[in-house]
């Protein structure tokens, strides 16, 4: 059996002014990043800050006006059938083929990705006792709850093992125990080495908790990029959390209180 | 609440059942471009369409019945082998089975789109009274049989009065009436089953059967006109039969049936019991007591449907969970084939793909059936299977487009795994064929049953094979391309179907290209057609192949 030639580039992910437009509208604009082995590289932002469409640029749903992306050295425009190998991909919103169960929803992607039957049956089966979604995996998609289909989406983007994660907000609705289990997994995945993540979050506790670096996007421009004590020097705060380094990044700090003082009392 | 503010509340959810049956974008269907206003407005008009197509089928199908009506009291042959009485009976039992069927069937066809779209969760959490809420979940449902109930239930008095008299024309309302409530029942009764062991069946080959032999069950009353027509024949044998028998047990049995039991009623109103030949005072009992009961019935199945249509549309769709006896294993296949074994299985669930595999299935089955039964002396009976084989193969291909909208439930999730275009379009293409090989078995084996000429038969199912293959393959190609240049996710039967329709004419043409030269040439010999039509097939194979897998469709 031949063998896989080596990756042109040990990097999991870099981008190079990446720009994504809809029609006249632009939603990201020159957009550097890598992420390094071994590395969680979390995406912060506000909602239509552009954390989605980049990571739909990564994965090849929607296709940049200008910039690079590679993936281990792979160009994701060119080679995206190579690419796409090399990913796992949670989305934001679970689109599934809701006729299908979990379990026959799961052989459709070993199949894609050419798993052999012992190992995908293996991980499938440890996912799905760690999820505890064995009783689930019989029941039609349709039936299950966001929280269930959320953790077939995280299921289907680990079965493969993929040298890098993309993730967009991977813990929405997932409940507190599978948001523990779930960080576990990626710090022991990123801890094997030469593998690496990257996470879009607007949750700043759990980017505290799991990402090495972080980078802030506000209006499709990176504000900050950095590890949390280098983004504190730069806001000059020196115990800051990460939500006040972000409120500042974005200039967002003022625009809080005024906007809650204009609230006033809430049940007047 | 009152019944104004349940029928404002009914029209607001009726309209946003409209627009999801015709766009589907809960489903994750693109909006066409338009004003909100203008797309509730022609969403609105297709659903009244649809209605309307139905009354008119109903509409033409009691007038053909009056005709009969009419026609038989000027036709003394008729009269001569069946009773008048009898013979009218017989008509009306026909169009009220058919008027049943075809209800039925819309209602089956509308329930899961009903439930699906979520129109009266949205009423739920309101401050909203569970009267008001119970009435308009019972207009909503009425409203989706409106037109055609209505229909059956004036034109059916209407028909037999102007064929009969009036007071026949009143006396056939009853039977009508309990056909309309049947049919609603029915679908009702048939949309809850779905919900439990179709939409919501859990995976596993014995319940993948269960689905499979529902969706035939489903797809039954669209061939109950067929069927009518063929058995008819067969009916009016046996009630000559009958009649010369007079009075007996079989008809108190045929009495007693439904809708049988209605449709003696007009009848009797117009030419007395004598009029049918096969009543006395006994069997007369037995008509009135099965009249009544079945009255009784309609009665109990209007209060159980008042009761029990927003249960169903609040049905939640999850059945009790239970841990699974064995561990799960998956069993990863090839990318075609895990394309063409996820199409099936979305398909058993999906009463409308299931539809499109059935139908050409179904279709071969009855078109069999018909060659078995004819004579083998008449010269018709061969052409009649090779034509059979022909019409699966035109189905195949013409419904073949249709399985791209497979693609649409998760587009956007599958174009982020590493999955050709190319390996779709062999899965579906694997699928067409499948669909014409099963067809065109079946027809061969009914007719090898009738007339054994194997290789007649059986090579010109293999010869047509390859233009199948090819047709499937322009079609799918085509899509794909269309697909990738407009940027579009979706090609659905109502967002894109004059694209799916505009691919299936190439198809068509190369699917339908050798059975035309097969049956110009026959006069030189069946061997010289069929090695002819192989030759055409083989080269639209050919022709065909770059286009699905050019570089433009990888």
């Amino acid at each position: 059996m031949a063998t896989a030639p080596p990756d042109p580039s040990p990097i999991p992910l870099a981008l190079t002014g990446l720009s994504v437009a809809y029609g006249e509208r632009p939603a990201v604009q020159q957009l550097s990043l890598t992420v390094q082995p071994g590395e969680i590289y979390g995406l912060l932002g506000s909602n239509g800050a552009g954390k989605t469409s980049t990571i739909k640029s990564i994965v090849g749903l929607v296709r940049p006006v200008a910039g690079e992306i590679r993936v281990f050295g792979l160009d994701a425009l060119r080679d995206s059938l190579s690419v796409k190998t090399r990913i796992g991909y949670v989305p934001e919103t679970s689109m599934l083929y809701e006729a299908l169960t979990p379990r026959e929803f799961l052989e459709f992607v070993a199949s894609v990705r050419h798993l052999d039957p012992a190992t995908a049956t293996r991980r499938m089966q440890s996912y799905a006792e760690a999820f505890r979604l064995e009783a689930e995996l019989e029941e039609p998609i349709a039936t299950l709850s966001n929280g269930t289909r959320q953790k077939v989406l995280i299921i289907a983007a680990l079965l493969h093992a993929p040298p890098l994660l993309v993730l967009d907000e991977p813990l929405n609705s997932l409940d507190p125990r599978s948001v523990r289990i779930m960080k576990d997994v990626l710090l022991r995945y990123v801890a094997s080495g030469g593998r690496g993540v990257l996470f879009s979050t607007h949750t700043m506790e759990v980017a505290e908790q799991l990402c090495q670096r972080v980078g802030i996007l506000d209006r499709g421009v990176l504000r900050g990029e950095g590890t949390l004590a280098l983004l504190r020097q730069r806001v000059e705060a020196g115990d800051a959390s990460l939500e006040e380094i972000f409120l500042r990044l974005t200039e967002e700090d003022a625009g809080v209180r005024a906007a809650v003082d204009s609230l006033g009392d809430p049940c007047a | 609440m009152s019944w104004k503010e349940a029928l404002r509340l009914s029209d607001v959810a009726f309209t946003e059942l409209s627009l999801q049956a015709v766009y589907a974008f809960r489903q994750g269907n693109v909006l066409p471009a338009g004003s909100s206003r203008a797309l509730v407005a022609r969403s609105r008009r297709r659903v009244f369409q649809s209605k309307a197509v139905i009354s008119g089928v109903l509409g033409l199908l009691t007038l053909g019945a009056a005709a009969i009506l009419h026609q038989k009291a000027l036709n003394p042959e008729i009269l001569a082998a069946v009773p008048t009485g009898l013979f009218q009976s017989a008509v009306l039992t026909g169009l009220l089975s058919l008027d049943i069927a075809l209800l039925w069937w819309t209602g089956v066809q509308v329930i899961p789109t009903l439930i699906s779209s979520g129109v009266l969760t949205v009423l739920e959490p309101l401050p909203i009274d569970e009267q008001t809420l119970q009435r308009v979940s019972g207009i909503l449902y009425l409203r989706l049989f409106d037109l055609p109930a209505l229909t059956i239930l004036i034109l059916t008095p209407v028909g037999v009065g102007l064929a009969l008299g009036p007071l026949a024309g009143l006396a056939a309302f009853p039977g009508a009436l309990v056909a309309v409530v049947y049919a609603l029942a029915l679908s009702l009764l048939t949309g809850r089953f779905f919900l439990r062991r179709v939409q919501g069946s859990r995976g596993g080959g014995g319940r993948a059967v269960v689905r499979w032999a529902y969706l035939v069950l489903w797809l039954v009353p669209a061939f109950a006109m067929f069927a009518f027509i063929t058995a008819a024949p067969a009916f009016f044998r046996a009630l000559a039969v009958l009649a010369v028998q007079g009075p007996s047990l079989d008809s108190a049995l045929l009495a007693a049936a439904f809708p049988f039991s209605f449709a003696a009623l007009p009848a009797i109103a117009s030419g007395g019991t004598s009029s049918l030949a096969i009543l006395s005072p006994g069997v007369d009992l037995v008509l009135g007591l099965a009249a009544a009961l079945y009255l009784a019935l309609a009665v109990w199945a209007i209060v159980w449907l008042a009761g029990s249509v927003r249960t169903l549309l609040f049905l939640p769709l999850q059945a009790p969970i239970r841990l699974p006896t064995a561990r799960s294993t998956l069993q990863p296949r090839g990318r075609a084939r895990a394309v063409l074994v996820k199409d099936l299985r979305i398909a058993s669930r999906t009463p409308g793909y299931a539809f499109l595999i059935l139908l050409p299935i179904l279709d071969a089955g009855a078109l069999g059936l018909l060659t078995y039964a004819t004579p083998a002396e008449n010269p018709v009976a061969a052409s009649l299977a090779l034509g059979a084989v022909t019409t699966a193969a035109l189905l195949a291909t013409f419904f073949g487009p249709a399985f791209f909208a497979i693609e649409v439930v998760a587009y956007s999730y599958g174009r982020t795994l590493p999955l050709s275009n190319r390996s779709v379009v062999f899965g579906k293409v694997a699928l067409i064929c499948l669909m014409y090989l099963i067809a065109a078995a079946l027809i061969v084996g009914f007719t090898l049953l009738r007339f054994f000429q194997p290789f007649t038969f059986v090579a010109f199912v293999f010869a047509e094979l390859p233009a199948v293959i090819g047709a499937a393959f322009v079609e799918l190609g085509l899509l794909f391309r269309w697909a990738r240049r407009r940027g579009l996710a979706i090609t659905n039967l109502y967002a894109g179907a004059w694209f799916a329709v505009l691919v299936a004419i190439p198809g068509l043409f190369m699917a339908g290209l050798p059975p035309l030269l097969f049956d110009l040439t026959q006069s030189s010999g069946v061997g010289f057609g069929l090695a002819l039509m192989a030759l055409v097939a083989v080269a639209e194979f050919a022709i065909a192949t770059p286009v699905a897998l050019g570089r433009g469709a990888s």
